[in-house]
């Protein structure tokens, strides 16, 4: 039996190929879309799942109020894993993990910069970060440990062996390999290539006790069977106990590890959206694309149901019962599924590494784990069981007497359903387009906002190793050659700022005000470096005036908060530093372009550097000047690479979460219309083919090519209509909600609407008209003879 | 074999009522040969599908081998079909997708028949019809001759008790046509019971009586000599 309908199945398939193309590909499409996106979502919801203990792990979070605001945020002092190792019973063990920190790496004449963490000695009891070679327990000891991806030993030592082995840190200290880790998966918060030991810290006193330095971050392994609500109870209080200058209502809480990556997004000290947003949003788009898929095989399945028809009376005049028939077709649906599986993960396969490049992820297909194979084959029953199920009952119910007779039509019987199904297809079709027309408005909306300075030709570079010490000398080279025009040493990039503070103080200032500033610090010719305009007063300029070391550049919307009649002259206090205002520019996006600018203050040359800024001579060319800037760099800081960032470059990354959420909804779209207008097409050719003889009768009656091109178009193209009905306001409720999130926002036109609607129409005119004027013009003699 | 009483079947659509059989009651013997006539829309197709179980009758009462089965279910009428009755039609009806082989085939891989006494099976009945050369060509190979003699083939593969044939030879030239009821013919010496619509006067002087409808009734019986 099954032999049998495997053979009429195959050769159905095969005789009908444009059918079965038009069945196979969409499919196929469809499922690679929605395996590419589950592969994302798993690799998301996997996020620091394979620790041993992550039931039981946890990251200190700090809970207090600020503007207003209950403020939530994961940096908390040093001094708290001791802490609570101390004062927690519940607590089995407490290690902290520091910034990550790129170092200059020496072994012999090798010079690499590395970036990595520094942790507690647990780091690793806590963590499953499997070691290859060393011992977990002891390997960070010490304060002279170091411990080596895989990966990155195998570029500094090749295949020579590495434990033991020594390596300079910043030309300074000697530390000697204790372990190599396993590389890292793709799947964890973590990012590093090496670990020190925090004893590092303690030896260069960088490690402290305060309570007010919230700097590090604080993870916590609770014991078996321990209490995270008592646990949390203890938390609460800790704060207040150990730091009574601070406000008493400050709070800690332990934040458990299935939470950290989709879900912590606090507003108003309640977890609020986060990355499970994106998630579930991408997880309801798999299952619309795949659904569209397998509307496309239930309608071209019952649109031609007359070809089947016959086959279905015969078989049940010989026998068959309804049960058996049913199986069949839904089996029949389950081996194009099947087919069209093996060509989606062909297309994954070759779509994999630039979705990869997309999502900023290396994802795969594992073939060697049997849950993919599981789970390959519960997707293929499944899409095979949605896509079959309705016109394997909707074949299976055909009365045998009718359809062996001729009198049988099925075609318009399922007039309803099938358009229902089309709309729906098309609804999302042109949701997508909305959207992505939106958020392209979105970006090119925040990119064509003013930034307020020049970023062409504009570099800056960290001062590492000598470079601070030779500042003035590496300046003055890049000046009289001619290589930079303007150099300017500042506390951060231009493109971020690193510091922000509420308590400066200035005459006149509401003590209640609690306003945050922007902080930042420049030493000498900012506003020409930068390209910032100036609307009062001066630059700093130290040759002429020394006093400028304390001087300040305050930005337009700091000088409106401080209310001063004349700004210039005024003091600013910083603590306990006392700055003078020297001048006022316009205000500049220093981070987000999607938010208004912050109120900002630019402190002198007494202020601290991380930072060195040149604008090039824009009359050589610039690989000219890079390679000539970096022997002066290398001339003055040997030991340390050449790595300089193009401001512009910096700039645009700004822009790269945004563009990605519009390529995405942009490829969804794409894909969403193919597939539409695919099953659009098959429907147009099978419709074409049931009228033949109603073409044949208005021809011959005198109508015109047009009319009848015309007539068999337009029940498309309302189905089209009302689609568009149903989608705009969905389109702009979900719209609305996304730029919420933006305050420096686009408006939503009616233009964008109007848009989705032309191109859904133009595009679906064009897949259904192919079909109505072949059948329009073909000879009325030949269609009415064949009936 | 067949015994129906009083019965009735009504088609309607929204606007029209059409009365198909109208207390019809006729009844065949073991081993007859009957042919049905009428005009167009008599209501002789009504009743084939009746007899075939294909349809079930409004009201009346239909003895098929002893058994009452007008208010049979679809399983249980699909049973007894594929056991009991063999179909021959106008226009063939064979499966385009299937070899000749595989459409006599297929009534056996209904009722469950073991895949080597298939073979056998169809093998005999290709033989006997004379078409065995052709048992991996396709419908649309054959002429519309060799088609029905596959029909009849698969007609009688399961030995049904009785076959009804609609029209059999209405596709087909003269000669063609004889022969197929040639085939019939000599099927019912061997005992099968045959009903058959027809228009053919030709045809029906094969038969052993001839049953004349009009707008749902009987209105004649010929006994043929």
């Amino acid at each position: 039996m099954i032999r049998n309908y495997l053979k009429i199945a195959l050769r159905n398939l095969s005789r009908n190929k444009g059918f079965s193309f038009i069945n196979i590909s969409g499919l196929a499409i469809g499922m690679a879309a929605a395996i590419l996106i589950l592969l994302w979502i798993q690799s998301e919801i996997s996020y620091d799942q394979f620790h041993e203990k992550r039931e039981r792990i946890y990251e200190a979070w700090n809970k207090a109020h600020f503007s207003g605001k209950l403020q939530c945020w994961n940096t908390t002092p040093k001094i708290l894993a001791r802490t609570v190792e101390k004062d927690l019973p519940e607590v089995e063990r407490a290690v902290r993990v520091n910034w990550p920190r790129s170092f200059l790496f020496s072994i012999g004449d090798k010079r690499l910069t590395v970036a990595g963490n520094i942790v507690d000695t647990g780091f690793l009891q806590m963590f499953s970060f499997p070691l290859l070679k060393g011992d977990p327990k002891t390997a960070l000891n010490g304060g002279f440990s170091i411990l080596l991806t895989e990966k990155l030993a195998q570029k500094i030592f090749g295949d020579e062996e590495a434990m033991g082995k020594t390596i300079k840190l910043d030309n300074k200290d000697n530390f000697t390999v204790t372990g190599i880790l396993k590389d890292l998966p793709n799947n964890t918060r973590f990012k590093f290539e090496y670990l020190l030991p925090w004893g590092y810290l303690v030896r260069v006193g960088e490690d402290d006790s305060s309570w007010g330095n919230n700097s590090t971050r604080n993870y916590v392994l609770l014991k078996e069977n321990a209490s995270l609500a008592s646990a949390n109870e203890k938390m609460k209080v800790l704060k207040p106990r150990y730091d009574k200058d601070d406000d008493p209502a400050w709070e800690m809480f332990l934040y458990p590890v299935s939470r950290w990556r989709l879900y912590s997004n606090f507003t108003n000290g309640k977890e609020d959206g986060g990355l499970i947003e994106f998630v579930k949003l991408f997880g309801v788009i798999a299952a619309f694309i795949l659904l569209i898929a397998c509307i496309n095989f239930m309608n071209l399945s019952t649109a031609r149901s007359e070809k089947r028809a016959k086959e279905v009376g015969i078989r049940k005049v010989v026998g068959a019962q309804k049960r058996s028939l049913v199986g069949q077709f839904i089996g029949e649906s389950i081996l194009i599924s099947f087919i069209a599986a093996v060509f989606a993960i062909l297309i994954v396969q070759v779509a994999l590494p630039s979705f990869g490049q997309l999502t900023d992820k290396k994802l795969f297909l594992d073939f060697t784990d049997i849950r993919f194979w599981l789970f390959a084959a519960g997707f293929i029953i499944v899409t095979g069981l949605v896509a079959g199920s309705y016109p394997a009952f909707f074949l299976s119910s055909f009365n045998p007497s009718k359809v062996l007779k001729g009198t049988f039509k099925a075609a318009n019987a399922l007039i309803t359903p099938r358009k229902l199904l089309v709309v729906l297809q098309f609804t999302f079709a042109i949701i997508l387009i909305i959207c992505t027309a939106i958020v392209k408005q979105q970006i090119d909306h925040a990119r064509n906002r003013e930034s307020g300075y020049v970023r062409d030709n504009l570099v800056y570079h960290f001062l590492t190793g000598d470079l601070d010490k030779n500042y003035a000398l590496v300046k003055n080279e890049l000046l009289s050659s001619g290589i930079a025009k303007s150099v300017t040493k500042t506390s951060a990039p231009i493109t971020q700022g690193w510091s922000d503070s509420w308590g400066f103080e200035w005459e006149g200032k509401d003590p209640n005000d609690k306003t945050d500033f922007d902080r930042y610090s420049a030493d000498e010719s900012v506003t020409t470096t930068m390209g910032l305009t100036l609307i009062k007063g001066r630059d700093f300029n130290l040759k002429e005036f020394p006093t400028d070391s304390l001087g300040m550049i305050v930005n337009e919307s700091a000088a409106k908060v401080m209310n001063f009649k004349d700004p210039i002259g005024q003091i600013v206090k910083d603590g306990d530093t006392k700055y003078h205002i020297i001048g006022v520019i316009k205000d500049f996006i220093l981070q987000s372009p999607y938010y208004p600018t912050k109120p900002m203050l630019i402190g002198g040359a007494k202020g601290w550097f991380n930072i060195i800024h040149f604008k090039l001579n824009g009359s050589n060319p610039t690989a000219d000047n890079l390679k000539r800037a970096e022997a002066i760099f290398k001339k003055y800081n040997p030991e340390y690479p050449f790595e300089y960032k193009f401001v512009d470059e910096e700039y645009a990354a700004k822009f790269k979460a945004e563009e990605r959420t519009g390529t995405l909804a942009a490829l969804f779209a794409a894909l969403t219309i193919f597939i539409s207008c695919l099953g659009l097409f098959g429907l147009a050719t099978y419709m074409a083919e049931n009228r033949i003889k109603e073409i044949g009768v208005r021809k011959v009656l005198g109508a015109s090519v047009t009319g009848i091109t015309a007539l068999l178009s337009k029940d498309f193209l309302k189905l089209v209509m009302i689609s568009f009905v149903i989608a705009s306001p969905v389109a702009w409720w979900m719209m609305h909600q996304w730029l919420r999130d933006y305050p420096y926002h686009v408006n939503i036109q009616w233009q964008v609407f109007a848009f989705a609607g032309l191109l859904s129409f133009a595009i679906s005119v064009l897949t259904v008209s192919y079909q109505s004027v072949k059948a329009a013009v073909a000879n009325p003699v030949k269609s009415l003879r064949t009936e | 074999m067949i015994k129906i009483t009083d019965l009735e079947k009504v088609y309607r659509t929204d606007e029209v009522e059409t009365v198909a059989l109208n207390k019809l009651s006729i009844e065949v013997k073991e081993g007859e040969f009957v042919a049905v006539m009428g005009p167009s829309g008599c209501g002789k197709s009504t009743l084939l599908n009746i007899l075939g179980l294909l349809d079930d009758p409004d009201s009346g009462s239909f003895i098929f081998n002893g058994i009452e089965v007008a208010k049979f279910n679809e399983r249980k009428r699909a049973d007894l079909r594929k056991r009991n009755i063999g179909f021959v039609f106008q226009s063939f009806n064979l499966i385009d997708e299937l070899t000749v082989f595989e459409n006599v085939e297929l009534p056996l891989i209904y009722t469950g028949v073991k895949p080597g006494d298939r073979k056998k099976r169809v093998e005999e009945v290709l033989d006997k019809m004379q078409i065995m050369h052709r048992r991996n060509h396709y419908p649309q190979q054959l002429s519309g001759g060799q088609q029905q003699r596959v029909a009849v083939a698969r007609a009688v593969v399961n030995k049904p008790k009785l076959i009804l044939a609609d029209e059999p030879t209405g596709n087909l030239d003269s000669s063609n046509g004889n022969e197929v009821m040639q085939m019939l013919t000599d099927l019912n010496e061997q005992g099968t019971t045959i009903v058959m619509v027809t228009h053919s006067e030709h045809d029906a002087r094969y038969s052993h009586r001839i049953i004349r409808m009009l707008d749902g009734q009987t209105v004649l019986e010929n006994i043929m000599v």
